[in-house]
C-alpha cells in the first residue's frame, strides 16, 4: 500500500519533469488479463510466473492478476489487445486457440495485434488409448483405422484447438481416418477414455502422466521424451515426425515501447535457468519450455500457418 | 488408506482450520441466503486469496462455504419464496406454505438439521467410498449421461402434479435458453446477435434471480398496506425441543441422502436436480401425498437433506477423476490446482494428509452447521420479516443488482436478468411452474451435448443409446415417471365416475 501510493506520487513527479525514463518502468502495479477463471491452468500459470517476474523486474515491481474469463479466452486477449502499450497490461496467449479463433470466429484481434513477449508453457499432446481398446501400440493403433476409416473414435477437449491439429496432423502424415469425439475440456474426455466409452485420446501430457497406470500412452509428440512421463517414447522414436502441444505465454499490446519491451524480455529469459521457478512450475504439472520476443512471434506465425492449413482444407464449423 | 485417513485428523484439529471452517460456514450461510449470491461465486472470489494460504486452511474455508451456503439458499427459500441458490427451488415448495402458517422457524430446523444430516452422509461417503464410487461415474459415458438428463426433465415437468403441458411449455423454455450461446461440439454462434457476452450461454444464476426474485418482490411491494400484521413471530423454539418432531422423517433422510449422493457423483447435474429428486421421490412414497406443497415439513426435510448430500460426493470425481460433479466442485478444483494439487489417482498417495483433511473438514462442516446455522437462522434472520415490506422488497432488488454485476462484473448480465424477471413475473401470474425452466437450463444443455457426442459416438446410429444395460435401466426409470402419473389419473377418473 505504501510502496505503490510512494510509486504513484514518483510516477507523477517524474511526468511532471517531463522525464518518465524507461529504466524506472516499472513505476505502477502490471494487470495481467487472464482470459479463464481463477484455478484453471493458465490462471495457474500466471500466478505462478508472477512472483519470479517482480523478482527479475526489481525496483519493487507488482503484477496484479485479473480474471477476464469467457468465449475459451477470447474476450480476454481482446482486451489485451485494445489496451495501452505501455507495459502497465500484460495478457495471457494460448496456443493455438486465440490464433485458431481468428480463423473460425469474427475476432477484434489479430497476429499483429500483439507485441510478443515469452511462451512459457509447452504442454505436448500425447495419444492415449483406453484399455477396453486393445489397441496398445501406435501400429495396431493405424491398423485399426486402416481397417475401417472412422471406426476409431477419438475423444478430445475441442474443435480447433491443439488436440485437433494433432490429429489432422497424424491423418495427413498417415492417411488414416478417425471419428472425432470433441468433448467440452479435457477431464471429461480422459474419464471417457478410462471408462472405454471411446477408444482413442488426444490430451497433452501433463492431464495424463498421472494416470498410466488406467490407460495406454501410445507416444507424445515432442523432440525429446517429456521429463513428465519419462517412459513413454516419442513419435518420432516410432518413425513419425510428429510434433504438436498446447502453448501458454504471455502478450502485451502492439507498440509496446522498446525499452519497456527490453526490460519484460530480459525478466522472462531469466526464468529459464530460475530452479525454483521449475520447481513451481513442475509442481503444477506445467512442462516449461520460455521462448521469448521474436522467437516467440515467429513461433506464432508457424502456428498460424498450419492452423490456417487446417482450417482451408477441413474447416470444423 | 484408512490409516491415511486419521493420520491427517490432527492437522484438521488445529486451530486455524477449525477456525476456517466455522467462517466459512457462517460466511456461506450468509452468501447462501442472499439472492443472486451463490457458493460457486464466493468460492470463485475467494480462489484467488487463498495462493497465499496454507492449502488445509483455504481448503476448509470453502467446504465451510459450499456446506453453508447449500443450507443459506432455504432460509429466504422459506421465509420469502425467494430461493438463495439455484438447489434451494425444491425447499421452497413446501417451507413457503409452512411460513405463511407461521412454522417458519420449525422450517428452517427441519432445513438445517436435514442439512446437515446430508452433509455429514455425503462426507461419509466421500471418506470411506471415493474409489470405487468413482468407478460408478465411470459407468455413465455419453449416452447414459443424456438419459440422465432426459430422466431428470421429465420428472420435473411432472413433479409438480398440476398441469404437465405447462410444465411442459415451461421446461422447453429453459430448453431453449440453454441453446443460447457457442455450439457445444463446432463452436458455432447460437442466438448470441454477435454479442460476446452471450458466447458461453446464460449463466444459471442470472436466470434464476430474473426468475425467481423478482417476482415475489414485486409482490411484495404490491401489497404495502395489506400486510399490516406483526409476521415478527417465526414461533421459533430451540431446536433440541423442535428435534422429537423430526424424528418420524429418518426415511426421508436417508432415501434423499441416498439421492443426493448419487446426483454428486454424476457429472453436471448438481444440487437442484438432487433436491427435485428427492422431493419428488420423498412425495411418491408419503402416506398423505395431498398435503405436500402446502406446507409438509417432510418436504423441506427431503430437498434440504438431498442439496446437502451431494455436496461432498461432487467432490468424488473431482478429485479421482478431475471431473467436478456440480459448477461449485469445480471451481474448488481450481482451488487444488493453485495448491499443486492435481486431481487423479496420484493425488491420494501424494498429497494424503490434504486431500483426507479435505474430507474431515466437510464432515466437521456439516456438523458445525447444526449450531451455526440454527442460531443464526433463528436469531438474525427472522428478524427480516420485521423489515416494513417497502424497505425489505427494496433491500432485496439492490442484493439482487449487485449479486447479478459481481458474476462478471457487467451491466449486460443485469439487462438479462431483469428481462427474465419480466418473464418470470408473467409466468408467475399465468400460473406456469418455474423450476422447469431451471431445470430446463440446466439438463437442456447437458442433454444435447451428451445426446450429440453419443451419436458421434455411434457414427449416428441411435442404437448406441439403448446398447448397454446402465442406459435401458435409465430408459426404463425415465418411462416410469412419465406412465406412471398418467396411469394414476386415469385410474382416478375412472374410480370417480363409477362412484
Amino acid at each position: 500500500m505504501y510502496s505503490t501510493l510512494r510509486n504513484v506520487t514518483l510516477a507523477g513527479a517524474l511526468m511532471g519533469a517531463g522525464m518518465a525514463a524507461a529504466q524506472d518502468y516499472p513505476q505502477e502495479p502490471i494487470e495481467v488479463i487472464v482470459g479463464f477463471s481463477a484455478g484453471g491452468g493458465t490462471d495457474v500459470m500466471a500466478r505462478t510466473v508472477a512472483p519470479f517476474l517482480e523478482k527479475y523486474l526489481g525496483d519493487g515491481a507488482s503484477l496484479v492478476v485479473k480474471n477476464v474469463p469467457g468465449a475459451s479466452g477470447q474476450i480476454g486477449v481482446t482486451e489485451t489487445a485494445h489496451a495501452d502499450p505501455d507495459g502497465y497490461t500484460i495478457g495471457t496467449y494460448n496456443l493455438p486457440g486465440m490464433m485458431a479463433r481468428t480463423l473460425d470466429r469474427e475476432a477484434d484481434y489479430d497476429a499483429d495485434s500483439f507485441t510478443y513477449l515469452a511462451n512459457v508453457v509447452n504442454d505436448p499432446n500425447v495419444i492415449v488409448t483406453s484399455k477396453r481398446s486393445g489397441l496398445d501400440t501406435l501400429d495396431k493403433l493405424l491398423e485399426a483405422a486402416a481397417e475401417e476409416p472412422g471406426a476409431v473414435t477419438v475423444g478430445m477437449s475441442s474443435l480447433g484447438g491443439d488436440d485437433h491439429f494433432m490429429l489432422t496432423k497424424l491423418q495427413n502424415m498417415t492417411g488414416s481416418e478417425y471419428t472425432i469425439v470433441p468433448f467440452r475440456g479435457s477431464a471429461p474426455a480422459r474419464t471417457a477414455l478410462l471408462g472405454g466409452h471411446v477408444a482413442m485420446g488426444i490430451l497433452n501430457i501433463s492431464e495424463v502422466a498421472s494416470f498410466q497406470d488406467q490407460i495406454n500412452i501410445i507416444g507424445v509428440a515432442t523432440d525429446e521424451r517429456s521429463g513428465f512421463a519419462p517412459d513413454v517414447p516419442t513419435f518420432k522414436e516410432q518413425g513419425l515426425e510428429l510434433v504438436n502441444g498446447a502453448l501458454r505465454g504471455f502478450v502485451a499490446p502492439a507498440g509496446l515501447p522498446d525499452d519497456v519491451r527490453g526490460e519484460l524480455l530480459a525478466a522472462f529469459d531469466a526464468l529459464k535457468d530460475d530452479e525454483e521457478f521449475l520447481a513451481a512450475m513442475t509442481a503444477t504439472a506445467n512442462p516449461v519450455d520460455v521462448v521469448t520476443g521474436d522467437d516467440f512471434q515467429a513461433l506464432n506465425a508457424e502456428i498460424l500457418q498450419t492452423a490456417t492449413q487446417v482450417w482451408e482444407e477441413t474447416p470444423w464449423q | 488408506m484408512y490409516s491415511d485417513l486419521l493420520h491427517s485428523l490432527p492437522d484438521v484439529l488445529g486451530l486455524a482450520n477449525l477456525a476456517a471452517i466455522v467462517i466459512g460456514v457462517i460466511a456461506g450461510i450468509v452468501v447462501g441466503a442472499m439472492p443472486g449470491l451463490s457458493a460457486t461465486m464466493a468460492i470463485s472470489v475467494l480462489v484467488p486469496f487463498t495462493f497465499g494460504l496454507e492449502p488445509l486452511v483455504a481448503l476448509g474455508l470453502m467446504a465451510g462455504i459450499y456446506n453453508g451456503a447449500m443450507y443459506g439458499g432455504a432460509i429466504p427459500a422459506v421465509l420469502l419464496r425467494i430461493p438463495g441458490t439455484p438447489a434451494a427451488v425444491a425447499t421452497s415448495f413446501d417451507g413457503y406454505p409452512m411460513a405463511q402458517k407461521g412454522e417458519g422457524g420449525f422450517a428452517l430446523q427441519v432445513a438445517v438439521v436435514s442439512s446437515s444430516i446430508g452433509g455429514i452422509a455425503s462426507a461419509l461417503a466421500l471418506m470411506l467410498l471415493a474409489p470405487p464410487l468413482s468407478k460408478v461415474t465411470l459407468l455413465f459415458g455419453p449416452a447414459e449421461v443424456f438419459w440422465v438428463a432426459v430422466f431428470g426433465l421429465c420428472s420435473i415437468i411432472f413433479l409438480l402434479g398440476g398441469n404437465p403441458v405447462k410444465g411442459l411449455v415451461s421446461a422447453c423454455f429453459g430448453v431453449f435458453v440453454s441453446v443460447v450461446g457457442s455450439d457445444p461440439i463446432l463452436g458455432t454462434d447460437r442466438f448470441t446477435f454477435g454479442k460476446l457476452e452471450l458466447l458461453d450461454g446464460v449463466n444459471i444464476v442470472i436466470l434464476l434471480v430474473g426468475l425467481y426474485a423478482l417476482p415475489p418482490v414485486i409482490d411484495l411491494l404490491e401489497t404495502p398496506l395489506k400486510t399490516e400484521q406483526k409476521s415478527g413471530k417465526l414461533g421459533t423454539e430451540p431446536i433440541w425441543k423442535a428435534l422429537p418432531r423430526m424424528t418420524g422423517f429418518w426415511m426421508t433422510w436417508l432415501r434423499s441422502s441416498l439421492i443426493g449422493i448419487w446426483i454428486g457423483i454424476l457429472p453436471g447435474a448438481g444440487g437442484s436436480m438432487a433436491a427435485f429428486m428427492s422431493y419428488n421421490e420423498a412425495r411418491r412414497a408419503s402416506k398423505t401425498p395431498e398435503t405436500w406443497g402446502k406446507g409438509e415439513p417432510e418436504g423441506v426435510a427431503a430437498a434440504e437433506t438431498a442439496n446437502n448430500a451431494d455436496t461432498a460426493s461432487a467432490l468424488i470425481p473431482a478429485l479421482t477423476l478431475g471431473i467436478p460433479g456440480t459448477a461449485v466442485a469445480a471451481v474448488m478444483l481450481g482451488g487444488l490446482l493453485i495448491h499443486g494439487l492435481q486431481p487423479g489417482p496420484m493425488l491420494f498417495r501424494d498429497n494424503p494428509d490434504v486431500v483426507f483433511g479435505f474430507m474431515w473438514q466437510f464432515l466437521f462442516g456439516a456438523i458445525l452447521l447444526v449450531f451455526l446455522g440454527g442460531s443464526l437462522a433463528t436469531n438474525s434472520f427472522a428478524r427480516l420479516l420485521n423489515l416494513p415490506r417497502p424497505l425489505l422488497g427494496s433491500v432485496i432488488i439492490v442484493l439482487m443488482l449487485i449479486g447479478v454485476y459481481s458474476i462478471h462484473s457487467r451491466m449486460f448480465d443485469v439487462y438479462l436478468m431483469l428481462g427474465f424477471g419480466a418473464i418470470g413475473y408473467v409466468m408467475d401470474k399465468l400460473k406456469f411452474p418455474l423450476p422447469p425452466v431451471v431445470l430446463g437450463l440446466i439438463l437442456g444443455a447437458f442433454a444435447e451435448e451428451n445426446l450429440r457426442l453419443a451419436l458421434r459416438i455411434g457414427r449416428g446410429d441411435w442404437g448406441v443409446l439403448f446398447a448397454n444395460t446402465t442406459s435401458l435401466i435409465l430408459v426404463a426409470l425415465t418411462v416410469a415417471v412419465v406412465v406412471g402419473p398418467l396411469v394414476k389419473r386415469r385410474l382416478q377418473a375412472r374410480k370417480t365416475d363409477a362412484s
